[in-house]
């Protein structure tokens, strides 16, 4: 039997094992600043509560299989809320016990299952268990919700927009609104995107859910090159959930584009320490290298790598990550590999822009071209696609295509990259003051 | 001019490397698309919706306001006492509904609307609900509150507002921060001109049950219930008080004095595809509907609730899909595998059929008595009745004096199914509903007692709102904390007769030929099985009439 003990224990584990890498690398001397001071009592953790619930009566009634089901369901979205893979396979072991003790008609399992592919990328798999679920419940609108993402990280925009609207009008709502406000932003259309969102916050009660709307909300504004609205957003969700993490690497985003690098860096490492995710680290890594301390982001990279291989271990696939840290290590040949194989498995706007980025590192800027022309067509409201397409661009000698991606940069964000926006301003005026 | 390209070419690469910058990207990108993870974007999919969460109704006949019927409704089960932070709001962007039917047709003949308001006074500085003790709802102290507008629509009419910003009783956040919540729940008690009481806040959940009666079904040992699972949490409810005339079919109580009820959430249609952004304009969608008790808990099959949930009534006599369900119920085969109790002989047409419609003698069904069909008011046009679930009340069974927790089934009539009053207990019935064999007359013995609960673990008010206050310490820490003042409901147990029951099952025989021949909706299931239980406990009350005395004369009531 499991005991809630244990499952906390077990939670964390990504964190300790993360921990101990550091211990062992000596990569940790240098403590994080104290986090924001927060209120003594934390706001109710019900995803944690219904866990628990879920736990005792599984505790007394093992073939409960709609139980198991849910608790599964609840394992990943607490993966998701708390960035830590560790759930993937406690969440795996309740869905398929689920399944055991019910393997046919059995919805609610198909449901979970395919919310832990998609948390784990495999984005073919989780739309074949959505489409299984649906089969067996055309009206859950869950199912609709998994499948929706699958289509949109494949690449199929129109089936996922279908998904999206299936799910709205079977039950609107929080998720179903995210996922729409999400949809909307993909075509460009953002005060629509923002607007429901909005509607979303409105329906969001648990803290996590309103931190993750605040964060939309936040990011949406950032995307418009609007830092004030961005930061205002960012803020009313650390006040609503100070744990709900992507809200500081927000507010680390608003500080750097902002020129408070120290103030970027302090947030970054709270994130980077809370959770240890290879994305956290680059970025840590990232906003280090800018403040001058080359020494310490090579160290964070070093904890990325290990963050990367306990996700893969935890049956975790994200060769676009893999591509990233190798583009980090200068190692192009592995990146090109990595991010053509994610891009085999989904062909979106983010894997386009690192394979092109990729490409251009090992110096292939001929194949590069069409995949930086491949992301800013698929994210055209994306300041670092049109970014990166300026600098393929101007590898290949297109100055005209270099000048209109880098405008198209400036229209968008200029903020979009404490390192690269600078860098995009000055290759801009260098190249207008070519006429 | 030729050679202008390659000189323009040279005048940018210095002019960047004079920068000391290479043009290339950075390492991970701080945009929001950039990196996998936030590209990726993982959106909640099992988010908290207090709007879906509707839990129960209640139907009843104000015992002490002649004339003037209380329907509550309770969104939000398993609210924890005393959180600090904990403070369950309703949903601001949804409406929650109570719907009545008179005339049969399984459409909302009259509707009551709660949309709620927040005031927040925090200003995004802290997640705390107040600063200080809380003694009135207008205390400075109370830095997050809930206001509601509540309208009405009558036949199809539009909706008129009848009270805006009517305060919701907060929740309760413990002693030192709300001494006396009595005063504050006094507070949220409202009355309008013309008669009408109107409470929204929080209260003990009035539902009895242990839970793990239904444990059965996943193999679990009834031997071990006795427990009350919900005593200790809180709800959210919505009570609403009015005259019959309001909602009686063309306001004449005597000559129509059968109700449905059923409550309803529902938020505006959104679209992103198509022409237009949004649906047409006052296109709502339903989240989620109750009418009777453990509809969904007990009687709609896993796979089908959904579709219950997002239907309305006058839908659920055409869903073909579920027909099967109806006709050869999943439940009485899986007692059948556990217990070893056949299953009834299937079409059961005839249960299903009998309570889609109410207890009455105009639809052919088994049980010769007229209770509480809309088929039974005299203004009703027979040929629009349309089949469905809802919770049906007639307003004119006199109040009982001393209430009966198996409301109908003891011959207290005024109890459920006819309606349903807090005291009923529901789950006994349902109990017996899920080995439903009213062809047969036998029951699981192993379900004889029920869930050996019997009564709620708060006593409740004998004025609106009824419900009792909200619960105060930890679940599990002592009872009782949340006894509204003056509650009647601690009288000796009502005396069981031995006279036969006023309503007796007369044929189990499937009638054949009736008008509701297709299509009937999953929730019929329930109403089946309730029917099936009426005619089971008949049967046997005839049989073992001790046995059931005895459970009887616990009963507090």
């Amino acid at each position: 039997m499991r005991s809630p003990l244990r499952t906390v224990a077990a939670g964390s584990i990504a964190a300790v094992a993360l921990l101990a890498a550091g211990a062992v690398f000596g990569l940790r001397e240098t403590p994080p600043p104290a986090p924001a001071p927060v209120a003594a009592q934390a706001p109710a953790d019900r995803l944690a509560e219904s866990i628990s619930r879920a736990q005792a009566r599984l505790r007394e009634l093992p073939r409960d299989h709609e139980t198991w089901a849910a608790l599964g369901l609840a394992y990943v979205e607490r993966a998701r809320v708390t960035a830590d893979p560790s759930l993937y396979p406690k969440a795996e072991g309740a869905l398929r016990r689920s399944l055991k003790v019910r393997a046919a008609d059995n919805p609610v399992a198909l449901v979970g299952l395919g919310a832990l592919a998609n948390a784990r990328h495999e984005f073919a798999a989780a739309r074949t268990f959505a489409t299984d679920a649906l089969r067996g419940n055309p009206y859950n609108a869950d199912a609709y919700g998994v499948l929706a993402d699958a289509h949109t990280q494949l690449g199929d925009a129109p089936a996922a927009t279908a998904a999206i609207q299936r799910m709205l009008d079977l039950r609107p709502g929080l998720a179903a609104y995210a996922r729409a406000s999400y949809d909307l932003e993909q075509h460009g259309r953002l005060t629509e995107a923002t607007g429901l969102m909005r509607r979303a916050l409105d329906a969001a009660v648990d803290p996590a859910d309103v931190a993750f709307c605040r964060n939309q909300l936040g990011d949406l504004a950032w995307f418009a090159g609007d830092l004030e609205g961005a930061a205002t957003e960012y803020a009313a969700g650390i006040a609503a959930d100070p744990s709900y993490q992507p809200l500081l690497r927000g507010r680390a985003r608003v500080a750097a584009a902002s020129g408070r690098i120290d103030a970027a860096i302090a947030d970054a490492a709270t994130v980077a320490t809370r959770t240890p995710t290879p994305d956290t680290l680059m970025e840590y890594a990232e906003l280090l290298r800018l403040g001058g301390r080359a020494p310490e982001a090579e160290r964070q990279l070093k904890l990325a790598d290990a963050a990367h291989k306990i996700f893969v271990a935890n049956g975790g696939s994200d060769d676009l990550t893999g591509a990233q840290l190798a583009l980090t290590r200068g190692d192009a040949a592995s990146a090109v590999r990595l991010a053509r194989s994610e891009w085999r498995r989904r062909p979106f706007a983010d894997v386009a822009d690192v394979l092109g980025r990729a490409l251009h590192a090992a110096g292939r800027d001929a194949e590069a071209l069409p995949y930086a022309r491949r992301a800013a067509g698929l994210g055209p409201r994306n300041a670092s696609y049109a970014y990166h397409l300026a600098t393929v661009s101007l590898a290949v000698g297109d100055d005209a295509g270099a000048r209109a991606a880098l405008r198209r940069v400036r229209e968008l964000n200029p903020y979009f990259s404490p390192t690269d926006g600078p860098t995009a301003a000055r290759a801009l005026s260098a190249l207008e003051a070519q006429r | 001019m030729t050679t202008q390209p390659h000189r323009r070419r040279r005048r940018v690469v210095p002019a960047l490397a004079a920068t000391g910058i290479v043009l290339a990207g950075a390492l991970a990108g701080l945009g929001p698309q950039v990196s996998s993870a936030s590209s990726h974007r993982e959106a909640p999919l099992i988010a908290s919706d207090p709007a879906a969460d509707n839990t129960d109704l209640y139907a009843f006949v104000s015992p002490e306001r002649p004339g003037y019927v209380n329907l509550i409704a309770n969104w939000i089960p398993f609210e924890e006492p005393d959180g600090g932070p904990n403070f369950y709001p309703f949903a601001t962007d949804a409406a929650y509904n109570i719907n009545v039917d008179s005339d049969g047709d399984a459409k909302a003949d009259a509707v009551f609307r709660w949309t709620f308001k927040n005031v927040d006074r925090r200003g995004g500085s802290t997640f705390l609900y107040n600063n200080g003790p809380v003694t009135s709802l207008d205390d400075k102290n109370l830095l997050f509150k809930q206001t509601y507008t509540l309208s009405s629509s009558f036949n199809g009419g539009p909706f008129q507002t009848r009270i805006s910003d009517a305060p919701v009783a907060p929740s309760r956040i413990g002693a030192a921060s709300m001494p006396d919540y009595q005063k504050l729940r006094d507070q949220a008690t409202v009355q309008l001109k013309g008669g009408w009481k109107l409470f929204a806040g929080q209260a003990d959940d009035p539902f009895f049950l242990d839970l793990r009666v239904f444990d059965l079904l996943y193999g679990g040992d009834l031997s071990e219930t006795g427990t009350d699972t919900l005593a200790g949490y809180n709800v959210n409810s919505l009570a609403i008080q009015v005259p019959f005339k309001d909602v009686a079919l063309r306001g004449d109580a005597k000559r129509n004095p059968v109700i449905g009820v059923w409550t309803t959430t529902d938020r505006p249609k959104v679209r992103v595809t198509g022409q237009t952004e949004l649906g047409p304009r006052g296109d709502r969608v339903q989240v989620s509907r109750l009418g009777n008790p453990l509809v969904n808990e007990v009687v709609v099959p896993a796979n089908l609730k959904d579709a219950f949930n997002s239907i309305s009534p006058d839908k659920d006599a055409g869903i073909p899909a579920v027909v099967k369900r109806v006709t050869d119920p999943e439940l009485p085969k899986l007692i059948e595998s556990i217990y070893g109790v056949p299953a009834p002989a299937t079409p059961r047409n005839d249960l299903v059929e009998i309570f889609l419609t109410g207890i009455t003698t105009k639809a052919g069904g088994p049980i010769k008595a007229d209770l509480n069909s809309q088929l039974n008011n005299m203004d009703v046009d027979a040929k629009r009745f349309r089949p469905s679930e809802m919770l049906r009340l007639n307003l004119n069974v006199p109040v009982t004096a001393q209430p009966n927790r198996l409301g109908v089934l003891a011959k207290d009539l005024q109890g459920f199914p006819n309606g349903r009053r807090l005291t009923d207990d529901a789950v006994d019935i349902a109990v017996q509903a899920v080995e439903g064999a009213a062809q047969t007359g036998k029951l699981v013995d192993a379900l004889a007692a029920g869930d050996k609960v019997d009564a709620n673990d708060n006593t409740f008010g004998d004025v609106f709102p009824y419900v009792a206050l909200p619960n105060q310490g930890a679940v599990n820490a002592g009872k009782g904390t949340g006894t509204a003042k003056s509650g009647t409901n601690a009288s000796p147990a009502a005396a069981v007769g031995d006279s036969g029951p006023a309503l007796s099952p007369v044929s189990a025989q499937a009638s054949s030929g009736t008008a509701l021949s297709t299509g009937i909706l999953v929730a019929v299931i329930g109403v089946g099985s309730l029917v099936t239980i009426l005619a089971t406990w008949w049967l046997r009350r005839r049989r073992t009439a001790p046995a059931f005395a005895r459970a009887e004369d616990t009963i507090p009531l």
